[in-house]
């Protein structure tokens, strides 16, 4: 494959409309970042103030006295490091047990031949559309009977065998052309093997992806956690965020405060795995 | 990177094999997790009593009661199972559908209690109820099913009026007594000034619709379950009126920032707050820690005119014991101990209104640091009358929904406060009622 | 050398060229057992719940006494109900304005984030944030730049000549479309990450080759881009019309229906009906409607996007 030395294909046009059109990339960026940071910058900003000033009408985005103390505050409020410690825990291996068992399933669907394989998946992503309201209470009654009620494994069992990490890496494997496969199966490595040398190597971006999106729908999930776990002691963050919300009232100055740090962990997690699904250079198996 | 290979037969076995190997030790992980049963909200023995509870740590009348209770009763442990008071009835619904054994299931309002009572969830404690003298007890009348009592109250908040003293002496305003709708509306005129981000309404109408129809409905003896609504028309013109004038935050901006009630009257944000009897154990807690400097003041809520009672509108808390509780004797001792003079003793030293109404309880409630000790909030702590926020039945919650929905499209201006209330007529007609 | 160029797989894989022939029954097994363990998992703790919830949509049940047989009562009763209606409609709309938006936005997004640029993974996380900023956060925001009278969106309206802008989530009218470009911002970067995903299987060789014959970057996004992404793509779709249709905690915490039954969509009704009045069976047969309807759209899907991959 040569690769000729041809000029820039970028449209070079005279210097002053290179710079006005740099300019406005820029500023349509800038204008884009602006929007997108906004609410997180109110959040930021009300986990700074007092109480009874975060829904002052209009907003008040400079709060009128800065509380850093809000932030050693939480720490004591409510146990803060418990929650981390529970939702790390969670996100963790319900992300793990996701992107195996996904990923394992999802080859089943993308390579391997069988009968009634479409007429399965399908039913798999039909069950996604069922709002969780809607079995949320024969789901409880099933693991009341198991007695599985408050413990970290009931939360675990019931996400880390969603159909959303197996949709999403048999779309992906579909993009790696079947020659490989075949030309594997030849050599005759197995179907396992296949899995494990090929498949799993070069879906490094899916698996990344789903990794990442896994772990941030753990992460902030209320409502399953809320369901089954009743001890203190097993609560994760959100959970501990909500235990702000009275009655009749709120401390959303203090939700605010553990929403911020709530986030961070996830923001240090993408800006960091990111290189895992952006790949420099794209490779696709079959050169020459 | 491809090595030699045993023969497929071979090769697909020991996968297999493996496959079934991994399956296996996951299930039986599984197996043991699940027999390692976490300690549930069951009662231990006959001495430890499960109750449940929303925000423990937020709300103190609860650990208040139930250190009380312990110290009158040796030996006996209380449990508290802390659910999020956001999603309070959706926990305890789902709870109880699985067949939860909490012993104690606190009601958080009528509605839930309508629903679990005729669900035959709660444990009938009519006989208790008939042995105790519950003439003092305020809001019993709402957990009144068919003459049979399944819970009974062990708070009683209602509705008055806070007000900024201090920013009534600066528009030289003096409240003396009972004041009517229409003495309202001039003093909210009168106290409104200033504008941008430092505008002082006169007045604060939260978004709930009580602030509007529950009042009106307890004052006009109006039924709110009953299809015909007419009587709300008098209470909706006074409030779009104030509205209108830029006397009283609009419902659309209070809606859309999620106006916190708390947040205008401690700011200093609006003079005068309908608002519940709960909110004063907050505001005596914002005082005492510095969080507001607001100089404040309870009044009766105003009333029609010619009137010549204090007509208010309120809602009680309550116990219920769980059918399916393991420990009822204790429950319904703890029950019977909340609603009467102990609980109701206990509860007060924490700011919060006792169902139990005795003038010694109302005279312990007023000497709590840094309650207005004038005439007039005491006036205000005694209604002459007060009115179940909204009547209990099995169409409560439709009708409510019904009847929140027109009020949002009323106050945000959608519809003319005839066609809301035509609205709500024909809805609840055809759809509830019909 | 022959340069093997082929365009991705799509649904159809090609017929196997091994001496050997597989028998049915050795694909199946292992077919099966790839996806035994999730399957597992699956059927137990999500399918079975499922499958009980169709069954009470046929029965009048209110979480604690015995069910009782219905038949087909709950849907008579559901194709009389005007909030059926109203929540069926507006999650329609929702849908309809969602999915396009949302899709076009993060593939936007996606393309111009998908290179070497100074800080664009600082861009990239940026992109990010609305997913993972508190709900509440987004709405309290957003509602203020919404603001009828003193919101920068209708202060800029004003001053590009609309005189009398839109009064947003303060009016029946325009709270669905605020709740929609609200809920395509919060969107569009996680569907960018899938894209982005997706793009990486791409091979530069393609971009080079075709740029080398000549073509721009328009032609380069429609007989490249947009064809290589096709399963990415599909999923994309098939996920954003599933959880449009599901839509419920930005809707709860932006209007909570309002004002009146503006933006009252279906999981709210599910939700409402079920735990809130304890008419479980009511809002099981309300979850089937939504079920089916979502099915029978993503099966269409599935259609397509096999007749256009062969």
């Amino acid at each position: 494959m040569t690769t000729l030395t041809a000029p820039p294909a970028t449209t070079a046009g005279p210097a002053p409309r290179r710079v006005l059109r740099k300019t406005l990339a820029y500023v349509a960026l800038i204008a884009a970042t602006v929007l997108v940071v906004l609410p997180l910058g109110w959040m930021v900003s009300s986990s700074l103030k007092r109480n009874n000033q975060v829904f002052t009408i209009p907003i008040e985005w400079i709060p009128r006295e800065f509380r850093w103390s809000n932030y050693v505050e939480i720490w004591q409020q409510i146990p803060m490091a418990t929650y981390l410690g529970n939702s790390t825990f969670l996100a963790v291996t319900i992300t793990f047990l996701q992107v195996l068992t996904g990923s394992f399933a999802a080859y089943g669907f993308a390579k391997v031949r069988f009968p009634g394989r479409d007429g399965l998946f399908l039913a798999y992503i039909a069950t996604i559309a069922v709002p969780w309201q809607a079995y949320m209470v024969p789901q409880y009654i099933m693991m009341q009977q198991v007695d599985l009620i408050n413990t970290h494994l009931s939360i675990i069992l019931l996400q880390a065998f969603g159909a959303f990490g197996v949709f999403l890496m048999r779309q992906y494997y579909l993009s790696i052309p079947d020659e490989l496969c075949e030309a594997a199966r030849i050599d005759g490595l197995s179907e396992y093997g296949i899995y494990r040398r090929i498949m799993l190597p070069l879906s490094k971006p899916a698996l990344a992806s789903l990794a990442l999106l896994t772990f941030v729908n753990t992460w902030n999930d209320y409502m399953g956690p809320f369901i089954y776990l009743t001890s203190n002691e097993l609560w994760t963050v959100q959970l501990g965020l909500r235990s702000f919300v009275g009655q009749y009232q709120a401390d959303y100055a203090m939700i605010m405060t553990g929403a911020v740090l709530s986030v961070l962990p996830v923001m240090v997690i993408f800006l960091f795995g990111q290189r895992y699904f952006i790949q420099g250079i794209a490779t696709s198996g079959l050169k020459g | 990177m491809i090595a030699t290979n045993p023969p497929a037969k071979v090769r697909v076995r020991r996968h297999l094999v493996k496959t079934l190997a991994v399956t296996a030790s996951l299930a039986l992980a599984v197996a043991a997790c699940g027999g390692d049963t976490q300690e549930t909200a069951e009662g231990g023995g006959s001495t430890t009593l499960t109750v449940t509870v929303w925000n423990l740590a937020k709300t103190p009348e609860f650990n208040a009661l139930f250190q009380a209770f312990e110290k009158a009763n040796p030996g006996v442990k209380i449990q508290p199972v802390d659910i999020l008071a956001d999603d309070y009835p959706e926990k305890v619904t789902t709870m109880l559908a699985g067949g939860d054994k909490t012993d104690v299931i606190t009601q958080k309002n009528v509605t839930d209690y309508s629903r679990y009572s005729s669900r035959g969830q709660l444990l009938d404690i009519t006989d208790m109820v008939k042995s105790m003298d519950t003439s003092k007890l305020a809001g019993l009348d709402a957990f009144n099913v068919n003459d049979s009592y399944y819970a009974l109250p062990y708070r009683q908040d209602f509705w008055l009026l806070y007000y900024n003293k201090g920013l009534f002496e600066k528009a030289g305003i003096k409240l003396d007594g009972v004041m009517t709708w229409d003495d309202y509306a001039k003093h909210a005129a009168a106290l409104t000034q200033g504008d941008g981000n430092k505008k002082v309404y006169g007045t604060y109408h939260h978004t709930w619709r009580s602030v509007i129809q529950a009042i009106s409905a307890a004052q006009t003896g109006g039924d709110q379950l009953g299809g015909d609504y007419g009587f709300f028309a008098d209470q909706y013109n006074m409030a779009l009126n104030l509205q209108k004038n830029g006397h009283a935050l609009d419902f659309g901006t209070a809606t859309a920032q999620q106006a916190d009630y708390r947040t205008m009257f401690e700011t200093g944000a609006t003079a005068m707050m309908p608002m519940g009897t709960w909110y004063i154990s907050g505001i005596l807690e914002a005082k005492e820690k510095g969080e507001s400097q607001v100089d404040w003041g309870l009044a009766p809520m105003p009333q029609r005119p010619g009137s010549s009672e204090v007509v208010t509108f309120g809602s009680p808390t309550a116990f219920a014991v769980n059918k399916r509780s393991e420990n009822q004797e204790l429950a319904k001792k703890f029950v019977q101990f909340a609603a009467g003079k102990e609980g109701a003793e206990a509860i007060t030293k924490v700011g919060v209104v006792p169902a139990l109404q005795d003038p010694a309880i109302t005279e312990a409630y007023f000497s709590l640091k840094g309650m207005p000790t004038d005439e007039l909030s005491k006036k205000a702590f005694e209604p002459d009358k007060v009115v179940l926020e909204m009547p209990v039945s099995d169409k409560t919650s439709d009708v409510d929904t019904i009847l929140n929905e027109e009020h949002q499209l009323i106050m945000v201006g959608d519809k003319t406060v005839q066609q809301g209330i035509k609205s709500m007529n024909d809805r609840v007609k055809s759809e509830v009622l019909n | 050398m022959a340069h093997v160029m082929t365009q991705p797989a799509q649904t159809a894989p090609s017929e196997p060229r091994a001496p050997r022939r597989r028998r049915p029954w050795r694909n199946t097994l292992i077919g099966w057992s790839f996806i035994l363990p999730n399957f597992l998992g699956f059927a137990l703790f999500t399918l079975v719940p499922v499958l009980a919830a169709f069954a009470l949509a046929f029965m009048d049940w209110d979480s604690y006494s015995t069910p009782e047989w219905v038949g087909l009562d709950n849907f008579e009763r559901l194709w009389g109900d005007e909030n059926f209606h109203v929540a069926l409609r507006n999650t329609i709309y929702y849908a309809v304005g969602h999915i396009p938006l949302t899709m076009i936005a993060a593939l936007a997004l996606a393309m111009a984030l998908n290179r070497k640029l100074r800080g664009v993974e600082f861009f990239r996380t940026a992109a990010f944030f609305p997913y993972v900023t508190s709900l509440v956060a987004v709405a309290v925001v957003w509602n203020m730049l919404f603001n009828p009278t003193a919101g920068p969106v209708n202060l800029f309206l004003e001053t590009i000549g609309i005189s009398d802008p839109p009064r947003w989530t303060a009016s029946t009218d325009w709270a669905m479309p605020a709740v929609i470009i609200t809920s395509v911002w919060r969107d569009m970067g996680y569907y960018m990450v899938l894209f982005l995903a997706g793009l990486q299987t791409i091979p530069r060789e393609y971009y080079e080759a075709a740029k080398v014959d000549g073509a721009n970057a328009w032609h380069r996004f429609w007989s490249i881009t947009l064809p290589s992404l096709r399963p990415t793509t599909f999923f994309v779709l098939v996920m954003l019309t599933i959880q449009s249709f599901k839509v419920l905690d930005l809707i709860v915490v932006m209007t909570d229906g309002g004002p009146g039954r503006s933006t009252l969509v279906l999981a709210q009704l599910v939700y409402r009906e079920g735990i809130r009045e304890g008419q479980f069976g009511y809002s099981s047969a309300i979850a089937l409607v939504l079920f089916l309807i979502v099915f029978l759209v993503t099966v269409i899907q599935f259609r397509i996007n096999e007749r256009r991959s062969s």
